[in-house]
Formats: C-alpha cells, sequence, structure tokens
C-alpha cells in the first residue's frame, strides 16, 4: 500500500487517538497520519501557520474530525473548511461518539463528505476505520493539489 | 404545580410584594404598563360616561349600565388588578352621581340603593372573572416557561451523554480487546474469562446508552404525521427480524390492516418492537405462531394486536412490561436491555392512544395497541 494519501487526524482524546492509529495500522494505513489534538491546531495545519509553516504544501487525503474539541470544535472546522475555496475540496469524516440528529444535521449541512459514529466495540471500531482508510486514503482519487505518492 | 396568591403564607406574599415593588421602581417597562393601566381604567370610564350621556339625549334610557360595565370588563381583561379596581370604583361613583337618584350629587335614594348595588355587584363579579382569567394565563405561561426550561435541560443531558458517556465505554472495550488480542497466550483461563466478561460488560453498557438515547430521543423528536399503511409497516417490520428468524419455523398469520395517521418512523418502530419480541420469545418453541391482526369493534379507534404462543409472561407482573429497563426473564435467557415495551407505549401514548397486554406463563402474550382514526401526533 505505497500510494496512501495523507490523513489528518483531528481527535483531542488520546486514548481515542491510540486505538485510531492502532486501528489504522492493523491495515498498514497509519504511515501517513498526522494527529491534531484540537480545532485551531488542525486549522494551523491546513493552513501552514504556527507549527506547520514548514510542511510541504500538499492538502491531506482526508480529514478524520471529531466534533467535541478544544478551543475550537470540530463543527466550526468543518465550517471554515467548506468556506474556504482552497480546502474545500478536501474529504471531510466526521468521526465521533454521537448519535445525535443535531450533529448529524449540523454537520452535512455544513458539506461533511461523511459521518460515521464510533462503534462501541473495537472490533467494528477497526472495521469502520479500516474502511474509511481503504475508501478515503486509497481507493478515493483525491482532488488535484492533495498528496498521493505512486 | 404552582399554589394559587391566596394559599400563600402571609411572609412570602409580603417578599414577593417587596421584590415586585422593587422591579417595579427600577423597571421602566414595568411602570410604563402600570401607566398605560390606571389610564385605560379612567379613560374607559369617561368614554363610557360620555356615550352613556350622549344617548341619554337622545332618549335611550339605561344604556349606562352596561357600558360601565364593558369599560370594567375592558380595564381588567388588559391591566392589572389595581387598574381594575380603580375602574369599578369609578364607574360606580359615576353611576351614582349620574344616574340615580338624587342627579348630580352622591347620596343615594331608598328606592335607587338596590339597582346601585346591582351595579357594585355586576362590576365586582366582571372585575373578578377577569382577574382569574389573567392568573390563569399567567401560571399557564409560567408552566410553559418552565416546561421549555426542563426540556432544554434534557436535551442537553442527553447530548452530554452520547457524546462523553460513549466515550469511556469505547474505551474499555478497546482496550481489553486489544489486551486479548495480544496477551491471550499469556494470561490463565480464569484470566481470560475476566477479559470476556468486561468485554461483555462494556458492550452491555453501550447498548444500555443507545437504547435510552433512543428512547429519550422519542420523547424530544418532533413528529410528521401522514397517512400511513399499517400493513406496510408490518410487512418492513417483518423483514427486519429476518436475521433473527434464521432457520426457524415461524407461521405467519396477518391480517388486513388499516390505514392510520400518524409519524410513520415512530409508529414503524411500534412495529418491529412488538414483531422483534413475538420472534424472541417463541424461540423455544418447535413451530412459533405469531399472528397480527386488527379488531374493528370500536368506531373512533384502530386497535391492532400481535400473538404469539411462546413463552408467554405472569399477569401478576402486567403492570411491569411496560417500565423502562424492566425485565421479566433474565439475560441467559432472553436477550435485551428492556427498553422496547416502553418505546412502544412511549410512540402510541404520543400518538393518543393505549397499549394493554394479556398473557399466560407458557401460553402465550398478545400485546394490543390503540390509535384515534382521526388525529395526529
Amino acid at each position: 500500500m505505497s500510494n496512501l494519501g495523507r490523513i489528518l487526524l483531528v481527535e483531542d482524546d488520546p486514548k481515542d487517538v491510540e486505538l485510531t492509529l492502532t486501528a489504522l495500522e492493523e491495515y498498514k494505513l497509519a504511515n501517513e497520519v498526522v494527529v491534531a489534538r484540537d480545532g485551531e491546531e488542525a486549522l494551523d495545519y491546513l493552513y501552514r501557520r504556527g507549527n506547520f509553516t514548514a510542511r510541504s504544501t500538499d492538502n491531506p487525503a482526508v480529514l478524520l474530525l471529531d466534533l467535541k474539541l478544544p478551543k475550537v470544535d470540530g463543527l466550526e472546522v468543518l465550517q471554515q473548511i467548506k468556506a474556504d475555496a482552497k480546502l474545500k475540496l478536501i474529504p471531510v469524516v466526521v468521526l465521533t461518539s454521537s448519535h445525535e440528529e443535531k450533529d448529524m444535521v449540523a454537520s452535512y449541512k455544513l458539506g461533511v463528505n461523511a459521518y460515521v459514529v464510533k462503534p462501541v466495540e473495537f472490533h467494528e471500531f477497526v472495521n469502520a476505520v479500516k474502511e474509511l482508510g481503504i475508501f478515503w486514503a486509497l481507493v478515493n482519487e483525491p482532488p488535484p493539489g492533495s498528496v498521493k505518492k505512486n | 404545580m404552582k399554589s394559587s396568591s391566596r394559599s400563600r403564607p402571609l411572609g412570602q406574599w409580603f417578599a414577593d410584594f417587596g421584590r415586585r415593588s422593587f422591579e417595579f421602581a427600577t423597571s421602566p417597562l414595568a411602570f410604563q404598563r402600570a401607566a398605560f393601566g390606571y389610564a385605560l381604567a379612567v379613560l374607559s370610564v369617561a368614554v363610557a360616561l360620555g356615550v352613556a350621556l350622549l344617548l341619554e339625549r337622545y332618549d335611550f334610557r339605561g344604556v349606562e349600565f352596561p357600558l360601565l360595565r364593558f369599560a370594567v370588563a375592558l380595564t381588567v381583561w388588559y391591566a392589572e388588578l389595581g387598574p381594575g379596581i380603580l375602574s369599578v370604583v369609578l364607574s360606580s361613583l359615576v353611576f351614582n352621581f349620574f344616574f340615580t337618584e338624587p342627579l348630580h350629587s352622591f347620596y343615594v335614594t331608598r328606592s335607587e340603593l338596590p339597582y346601585y348595588i346591582v351595579f357594585l355587584l355586576f362590576a365586582s363579579l366582571v372585575a373578578f372573572f377577569a382577574g382569574v382569567r389573567r392568573r390563569v394565563e399567567r401560571d399557564l405561561l409560567q408552566s410553559r416557561g418552565e416546561l421549555e426550561a426542563t426540556n432544554k435541560e434534557l436535551e442537553a443531558f442527553a447530548y452530554s451523554v452520547s457524546h462523553d458517556l460513549r466515550a469511556p465505554i469505547r474505551h474499555i472495550s478497546g482496550f481489553t480487546e486489544l489486551l486479548q488480542k495480544n496477551a491471550a497466550s499469556d494470561l490463565n483461563d480464569k484470566s481470560q474469562r475476566h477479559v470476556a466478561m468486561i468485554l461483555e460488560s462494556a458492550k452491555r453498557m453501550g447498548n444500555l446508552i443507545d437504547d435510552l438515547l433512543a428512547f429519550s430521543r422519542i420523547g424530544r423528536k418532533e413528529a410528521h404525521s401522514t397517512m400511513v399503511s399499517l400493513q406496510q409497516l408490518v410487512q418492513e417490520a417483518q423483514n427486519e427480524v429476518v436475521p433473527e428468524t434464521g432457520g426457524r419455523n415461524i407461521n405467519w398469520k396477518i391480517g388486513s390492516l388499516p390505514v392510520c395517521y400518524g409519524d410513520r418512523s415512530m409508529l414503524r418502530l411500534v412495529l418491529v418492537n412488538l414483531v422483534s419480541n413475538a420472534v424472541k420469545f417463541t424461540r423455544t418453541r418447535p413451530q412459533a405462531e405469531i399472528e397480527i391482526a386488527s379488531t374493528n369493534h370500536n368506531p373512533d379507534q384502530i386497535v391492532v394486536f400481535i400473538r404469539d404462543n411462546g413463552v408467554g409472561f405472569d399477569m401478576k407482573y402486567v403492570n411491569k412490561l411496560f417500565g423502562v429497563f424492566q425485565r421479566l426473564h433474565g439475560p441467559e435467557a432472553f436477550e435485551g436491555t428492556g427498553i422496547g415495551l416502553a418505546t412502544v407505549q412511549r410512540i402510541v401514548h404520543r400518538h393518543g392512544g393505549i397499549v394493554w397486554a394479556e398473557g399466560l406463563v407458557d401460553g402465550g402474550a398478545t400485546f394490543y395497541f390503540s390509535l384515534p382514526k382521526s388525529q395526529g401526533v
């Protein structure tokens, strides 16, 4: 799996980060994952600000976004991305604990590409993350300007 | 329920009075409203007097009585009690001065006294009725406000449960599964069994939370009522439980079912729950019989029943059937969280119907629900 796109994982809970990375590793999808711990860091990464001024100019192939985040929450991040002409082509997948219809409707209204509720059982979570990773980072043809190694 | 102002202890009344006076003095809006009320009292009595005197000049007699009462009613309707009392006092003075013998004096002759007293009583009665109406309206508004606040709190609570309570359970389940996978060879049988039990409990906790959230969502969700074919919903419910019926011998008897008016997705949930229960509790039967039909005895109600020949229940516990997380069977016998029938009841109640059940230990169960024929949610 060499032609893997970069995944930006926005998640504040270190336990969730570990579980998600473990799930991605299980299918060798973890080599190009960048983790942002809150909404601000995610936006810094996307706009190449703060710690990320030196990063390469290409966009991630997909953004896995938690909703409940410190500082700038997931919906605000989503809104800013989809309002920005340069960023709005990046596929965004909301990956959250919440089943709440309110969150789902709000996310789709803001133009999210997929909404996934994290299953309680780990093997189901692994399956969900695997399929997300394979689809968005591997199968899906990302918009021009994203990283996709060949 | 709020107690009426009359039954409040005196101390509280004074405290309220003090608070209200303070609010009055510091709030320009309250002052404006009071000024409007007193102005309305004076003006309405003055206009009633003017019209009555004018009509009297054209030889219309006896119009002052209803006109002045109308002025009182108008004041009490739109203003507070204070202006209402003022309008009663003013109108009775006006009545006395202009319309009872001797004219143009506040003296009342013996013969005119009953007439004057009747007027006074009538005016007071009108003021009292309007005052009661105002208080009821205020109490209703207040209850509605409190209800809305409670609802908001409940929503915030469910939202927080949805976000925050599920995460730690996912972590327990996730890391335990990893432990099970990576350390299985280091653990003896007993420890492996413990790990399996942690996983099972985490899974159950997750199911309980999801069920509870789904249950609370029914109460919070807005209903979208349309004409719904119950026949089609039963068909869909049957399709949905197919995975649970794998390889089993079930004899379905589906009668003709009516069309009703209600929220389609909610009513679908009712039938899925009932059908899935019937399938679950007939599992021990070599030949399961499930009958779904409607009884057409009542002109204004639709009654649908689902009858099975499953393990049934003791009628002694019929009251517990529809409670949240109430179960009549242990988890070893039949799986489930005990939210299904509570959900059924909640939805049917929202539609203005009722649910009930009949059963016999080891003799099957019948679940009924009714829906009004021409009413939505």
